[in-house]
């Protein structure tokens, strides 16, 4: 059974992004317009999120959970937040679940090697060899070079590396 | 013209770099000038926003302030560049606590956000600074007859509250700027849908099954093509027609052209000097209708 946790709802309201969470009156226009809602019969379902949110369902949002398309099946398409009623910032809010989910280790694959790529290039798509080439015979000018030094100190202050070094341990121990 | 800072997105720059070559062609056509700039990755709205956002707006600042320090606003050829971008820069102007707190965070390499600059998507910047008359003024090969489903894309003009440009739910500029071609824009149930892409970064099926609703939808409304304006729109809709042959035996081959792609045509560049045979549904046998191969 789901414990309710008062702390885990507030984490969300006292965040900037999230001060919209509360307006939300259940009326379900975000289900109705969410394009991933439809094609998944409801499986994914951004009114019952914010709903567990409200609630402080933790378990019901992250993860491990029965669900656990749950946050990452949200497309951010931006449609919800623009036809809310009460103007609750829905994928706001999924930003804050998303960034405590992948603490957690959960988030789907593809975003913390994207991070990871970042990180390291500077960029999400690094230059690759056959595309310099291509770029040079299309007569396009070199790509600036990116000061990677510069960006991995920056997301040094930011936190990023602990975040992805701690998720690269977890995973070592997993291995183990 | 006021003169930008270049903002091509690595998607663009670093995968599938035709399309700013098209751009870069149309842009010298009509006089808009810009420089180039060693920015980092935007970052990502829908990826790297969703692992940390302290991360993502530390990163988006700092590139706002390589354009500032050049004294350029930023013009982008990507809808996901533009979001990132504009958000952090209208959050950072607007909200004194969060502007100081990640000014504390660039401050540690040599930087300051100053606030000085503006954001603005190529769609903007054409409407805007060029206007439609003089681009209809640029047109020597017409696309008279040509039905387009004109596709924006999700991060373009939404949230509102921030993008404050064009209208969100229905919006009007990209279907002008087909038309400034002589081509048509065709009304299509499921203009507003998002491409599917994001989901697609969890799970193929729902991807696929939004792609699906898109295109089916604009081949009832007899689109002879999509015209788009954001490289991950392009790569998901152009890139996995092949999937959906798969996944629901249909064939597709329905040509995706950049807006910036089609306006070159209509400028007189031809098939091969744009590389269209990269494409994955190539458009050649719609072009040569147009005598543009």
């Amino acid at each position: 059974m789901a414990v309710i946790d008062f702390e885990f709802r507030n984490s969300i309201i006292q965040k900037d992004l999230g001060n919209t969470l509360s307006y939300c009156y259940q009326c379900g226009t975000c289900s109705g317009v969410c394009p991933v809602a439809q094609v998944t019969k409801g499986r994914y379902n951004p009114r019952k999120l914010i709903l567990n949110s409200l609630l402080g369902l933790k378990e019901n949002l992250l993860l491990g959970a029965e669900n656990n398309f749950n946050i990452w099946g949200c497309t951010v398409c931006d449609t919800c937040d623009e036809m809310c009623p009460q103007n609750v910032e829905l994928t706001e809010i999924f930003t804050i679940l998303k960034n405590m989910s992948v603490k957690k280790g959960e988030a789907p694959d593809y975003y913390t090697t994207q991070a990871k790529f970042i990180l390291e290039h500077g960029k999400a798509i690094p230059l690759a060899p056959a595309i310099e080439r291509r770029r040079e015979q299309m007569g396009l000018p070199k790509t600036p070079k990116v000061d990677k030094k510069e960006i991995r100190a920056l997301l040094k202050e930011t936190g990023l590396v602990k975040i992805i070094g701690s998720l690269e341990e977890e995973k070592k121990e997993g291995v183990k | 013209m006021e003169a930008y800072d270049l903002f091509p997105g690595c998607v663009i720059q670093n995968r599938i770099p035709y399309i700013e070559d098209s751009a870069r062609k149309v842009f010298d056509k009509l006089g808009i000038k810009t420089s180039d700039a060693p920015f980092g990755c935007c970052p990502d709205p829908v990826g790297f926003n969703a692992v940390h956002h302290k991360s993502w707006t530390a990163m988006s600042a700092r590139n706002l302030t390589i354009a500032e320090n050049d004294g350029r606003s930023i013009a982008s050829l990507c809808n996901g560049c533009t979001q990132t971008l504009k958000a952090v820069n209208v959050e950072l102007k607007q909200n004194e606590e969060e502007r100081a707190s990640i000014n504390a965070i660039l401050t540690k390499i040599g930087r300051e956000f100053k606030g000085t600059i503006s954001v603005k998507h190529f769609v903007q910047v054409l409407i805007e600074d060029v206007g439609i008359e003089k681009i209809k003024e640029a047109i020597t090969t017409p696309f008279t007859g040509l039905k387009v489903a004109c596709h924006t894309g999700c991060h373009y003009a939404r949230p509102s509250h921030i993008m404050q440009w064009d209208d969100p739910m229905e919006p009007k500029c990209l279907r002008e700027l087909v038309e400034a071609t002589g081509a048509t824009a065709v009304d299509y149930d499921e203009e507003v849908l998002c491409c599917g892409a994001g989901v697609g970064n969890t799970e193929e099926e729902p991807a696929m099954q939004i792609l699906k609703q898109k295109l089916d939808s604009a081949l009832e409304a007899k689109a002879d093509c999509f015209v788009v304006i954001c490289p991950a729109c392009f790569q998901q809709m152009d890139g996995n027609q092949r999937i959906l042959k798969k996944m629901f035996e249909k064939d597709y081959n329905i040509p995706i052209l950049y807006l910036t792609e089609l306006f070159a045509l209509a400028m007189g560049y031809k098939y091969d000097d744009l590389n269209l045979k990269l494409h994955r549904a190539r458009p050649q046998a719609l072009l040569e209708k147009y005598n543009a191969v």
